[in-house]
């Protein structure tokens, strides 16, 4: 079983967080990766930079400009995380637009993640129906789990077509809006987390967009199975560096 | 076919099948070398009563696929050619049968179960190329249920006979139409334009697609690449845009604002003293003197109809030299509803008149400060807005790019202007079609609009022209057929310039509109199929055209336009093609850029 499945079967809920590759410093990847786990995250998104990220706000495409100017590429990423099964054990996810895994040939760069020991890939810009006819068989021969998204706006015909689709977690995006653009939930939101929620899916629904803090993230989880946390992260480490990652993650999790 | 350049050109158009005359005693009479063809067509060899181990011979040497057997080739001929060791590969074996005023059909039953295809021919002297026609209803007391080839005496003249024939009960087993001599310049050497004149008559069936698929696709090109947030607008779009366009109603109140507001039909112009100085016969078709300026509008004015029709009251679009937002802003205006334009900083830096017209106009200018800061992340930031608003808020996306069904819808709406030059030209040359239509390319929508009407017209030249910028090798540059490979961008898959890791490249030209680092999934196509020739013209090459179109046309261009305009001194045009460019844009918004440029 893939580790992405295993977690979702641990009885509590999961904290998910996103980072940008490559930033603040080329080389703080793996470091990060390691310091989440330390203070008790449960999942990983390693954020694998584009150029022109369409479904990102400023928080995330700043950090994404500013990880391409200090040089981070496919390839790169690929080589700092070469030994990173030796020392981290939760699941860990590749969140990057569709072009350049595009470039890299999807089947290489499918194949390349299953040597690294990463779970699962979440591409925003790869729609599940070209998925569907195009890569799925691609992704299962090589182990991965591919996470789609759902919004306030999807149908419900829509979430069942994704939800058999889909065979780890449904990353359910809190409202109409791009990352980091948002503080806090309202009546909207929580009748949105209790439609999905009674819709009684075969894979676990887990929130992003808008998480920010401890209140965000239990409201956020009363509903679904866990909670990522993207942007907030990020202006955290920008303002307060690498080395305070505890404090960061404990402020949600106490 | 005869002669290899010839033969070339006949492929070019895609036959089924290429006949070889190995018969020494006709003017035909095929002694080269096939060059190599494409694997969709079949090469026949034709032979009159020749030894079966010549046939055998010629097939190996020639890797024949068929052979067509014109004289009295008896039905254990035939079963020898089918059974024989000594093929290196199978072959069709297509049986001629000449047809005088009447014709006995009991002599095919002999042959039902040893050759292919029959062949039907006018009976005449000699075997074959006759060129007169036999009865064809004497084909309605066919027995056989094989299928034939009718040939004999076709010509373009006989185009709508054949469709008439179409309609006959026989015809289910009419497999192919064989024509010859009919189409001679002389014995051996085929009359290519009027071959394809021909084909384009008899259906276009068989011509490729360069229009939009069902699935939103232009052969690999296109797509919807979109993330899940977007998708709801864009379905919406989808399901509905083709219906809305087919109402009566929006097409009647589409038609009078480009009637009365726009002023169209936009002239069709004969440059005299520009077609003088290039020896060639050049019009301009006149989107420079279209209401605001250039042939965005056609656009707007169709999709701000478009989200009326959807309940829309909200209104964002993104633009590089500033006509799309003007555009966008004046329709707006016209219709009372919000608009939000997106521009990048630099584009508003150095497009000042044109931030001063949406202004005016009512919009509200956002400067979109990532990346390059031009039209890619002005159409970024577009669609952030886009997610964040997606139930009241409509996107005009100003070209021919971005997720299906945009291409599509936009190309439409821009088709005015390649509509209304069939029927100008029509008037000034008598005939509809040109030698060659030209229009520049930044996505592209001038362009597709330009080219729509003649994309199935295999006689009509497709020209592209592309920004070189500093130079193609300079890294400055927006050139993508050359620097472009197939990527995503903008929710579409096309031409795109990148780098190896699969990040988008930051493009540069002079000229803002046709700043972008992808073209439009069409014009991909275009360029990948070969339909399309691209052209790369650099700033200062295009900046001269510009200058040279006022010094001896009295218009001053847009510096988009101008790329198109200097292709004449790149590219030689005979002095009777008759070249129609869309002239897009006037040059009142880049006065400043001309005075910087040439010091004026």
């Amino acid at each position: 079983m893939n580790r992405i499945q295993n977690k979702l079967q641990q009885d509590k809920k999961l904290l998910s967080i996103y980072f940008t590759a490559g930033y603040p410093n080329l080389n703080d990847t793996v470091s990060i990766i390691q310091d989440l786990e330390k203070n008790g995250v449960d999942m990983i998104e390693i954020g694998l930079p584009f150029s022109d990220p369409l479904a990102d706000g400023p928080t995330i495409q700043d950090s994404s400009t500013a990880a391409l100017k200090n040089g981070m590429t496919t390839e790169v990423l690929f080589n700092q995380l070469k030994d990173i099964r030796k020392t981290v054990n939760i699941p860990l996810i590749i969140m990057g637009y569709f072009n350049p895994m595009f470039q890299y040939g999807v089947e290489a760069f499918c194949a390349k993640c299953q040597e690294l020991g990463i779970d699962g890939l979440i591409i925003p810009d790869l729609p599940v129906d070209v998925y569907h006819e195009q890569y799925q068989a691609i992704f299962k021969k090589y182990g991965l789990i591919n996470v789609f998204l759902i919004t306030p706006q999807t149908s419900d015909e829509r979430i069942r077509y994704i939800d058999s689709v889909s065979n780890g977690f449904i990353y359910m995006v809190s409202s109409a809006s791009v990352t980091g653009s948002q503080s806090g939930f309202g009546n909207v939101q929580t009748q949105y987390f209790e439609r999905i929620s009674n819709m009684n899916l075969k894979n676990p629904q887990i929130v992003g967009f808008g998480i920010s803090d401890k209140t965000t993230f239990q409201s956020a989880t009363t509903y679904t199975k866990g909670a990522i946390i993207g942007s907030a992260f990020i202006k955290h480490i920008t303002n307060s560096g690498v080395k305070t990652i505890d404090t960061f993650v404990k402020r949600i999790l106490k | 076919m005869k002669y290899q350049d010839n033969i070339e050109q006949v492929a070019a158009l895609q036959p089924d099948y290429l006949g070889f005359i190995f018969y020494k005693k006709t003017p035909r009479h095929f002694d080269t070398k096939i060059p190599e063809l494409s694997e969709d067509i079949k090469k026949v060899g034709v032979f009159v009563n020749e030894e079966v181990s010549t046939v055998i011979e010629k097939i190996n040497e020639f890797k024949l696929d068929a052979v067509q057997l014109h004289g009295e080739e008896a039905p254990y001929y035939c079963s020898i050619l089918r059974s024989t060791q000594l093929l290196s590969r199978p072959v069709e074996i297509i049986k001629v049968f000449s047809i005088k005023d009447n014709f006995n059909f009991n002599v095919l039953e002999a042959y039902e179960n040893v050759c292919d295809y029959y062949l039907f021919d006018t009976k005449g002297k000699l075997p074959g190329g006759n060129g007169y026609r036999f009865d064809w209803s004497l084909l309605n007391n066919y027995p056989s249920q094989k299928p034939f080839f009718l040939s004999g005496g076709i010509g373009l003249d006989e185009a709508e006979a054949i469709k008439t024939f179409k309609n006959s009960e026989v015809s289910k087993y009419c497999y192919a139409i064989d024509v010859n001599s009919k189409f001679e310049k002389e014995p051996g050497l085929k009359n290519v334009s009027i071959l394809r004149e021909f084909i384009n008559k008899l259906n276009d069936k068989k011509t490729m697609n360069y229009n939009v698929d069902e699935k939103g696709y232009y052969g690999e090109f296109g797509g919807a690449f979109i993330p899940e947030m977007l998708y709801p607008n864009v379905e919406e779009l989808r399901q509905n845009y083709l219906k809305v366009m087919a109402e009566p109603d929006f097409q009647k109140e589409f038609n009078q604002l480009l009637k009365d507001y726009v002023g169209r039909p936009s002239p069709l112009y004969f440059a005299k003293r520009l077609s003088e100085k290039y020896n060639t016969k050049i019009y301009l078709k006149r989107e420079d003197l279209n209401h605001t300026g250039a042939h965005k509008i056609n656009n707007t004015i169709g999709q701000i109809l478009m989200a009326k029709r959807l309940g829309k009251t909200r209104i964002i679009a993104e633009t590089g030299a500033g006509q799309h937002g003007v555009a966008t802003a004046t329709v707006c205006a016209l219709m009372g509803l919000e608009c939000i334009v997106y521009m990048g900083e630099i584009d508003i830096a150095r497009q000042a008149p044109n931030v001063a017209r949406m202004k005016m106009l009512g919009a509200t200018v956002i400067p979109a400060l990532s990346g390059s800061r031009t039209l890619k992340d002005a159409t970024n930031e577009a669609i952030r807005d886009w997610i964040n608003n997606p139930v009241n808020t409509h996107y005009i996306i100003g070209s021919a790019i971005g997720p299906h069904p945009y291409p599509d819808m936009v190309t439409r709406f821009q088709s005015v202007v390649s509509e209304e030059i069939k029927w100008q030209l029509k008037e000034q040359e008598g005939r509809e079609n040109p030698d060659y239509v030209v229009a520049c390319i930044g996505g592209g929508s001038n362009a597709a609009g330009t080219y729509y009407h003649y994309l199935h017209e295999p006689d009509v030249g497709i020209i592209a022209v592309e920004a070189a910028g500093l130079g193609i090798d300079s890294g400055e540059s927006a050139a993508t057929s050359v620097l472009g490979k197939e990527g995503i961008i903008h929710g579409c898959k096309t031409l795109l310039m990148q780098t190896s890791d699969g990040q988008i490249t930051e493009p540069y030209s002079i000229s803002a509109g046709l700043d972008y680092p992808g073209v439009g999934p069409m014009h991909a196509h275009l360029c990948k199929t070969g339909r399309a020739e691209f052209i790369s013209i650099t700033d200062d090459q295009a900046m001269k055209a510009g200058l040279e179109l006022c010094e001896l046309e009295g218009i001053i261009p847009a510096i988009e336009t101008s790329h198109a305009l200097a292709i004449f001194k790149q590219r030689p045009f005979k002095p009777d093609d008759v070249v129609v460019m869309s002239l897009s844009g006037r040059g009142d918004k880049d006065l400043q850029n001309y005075i910087d440029y040439f010091k004026i």
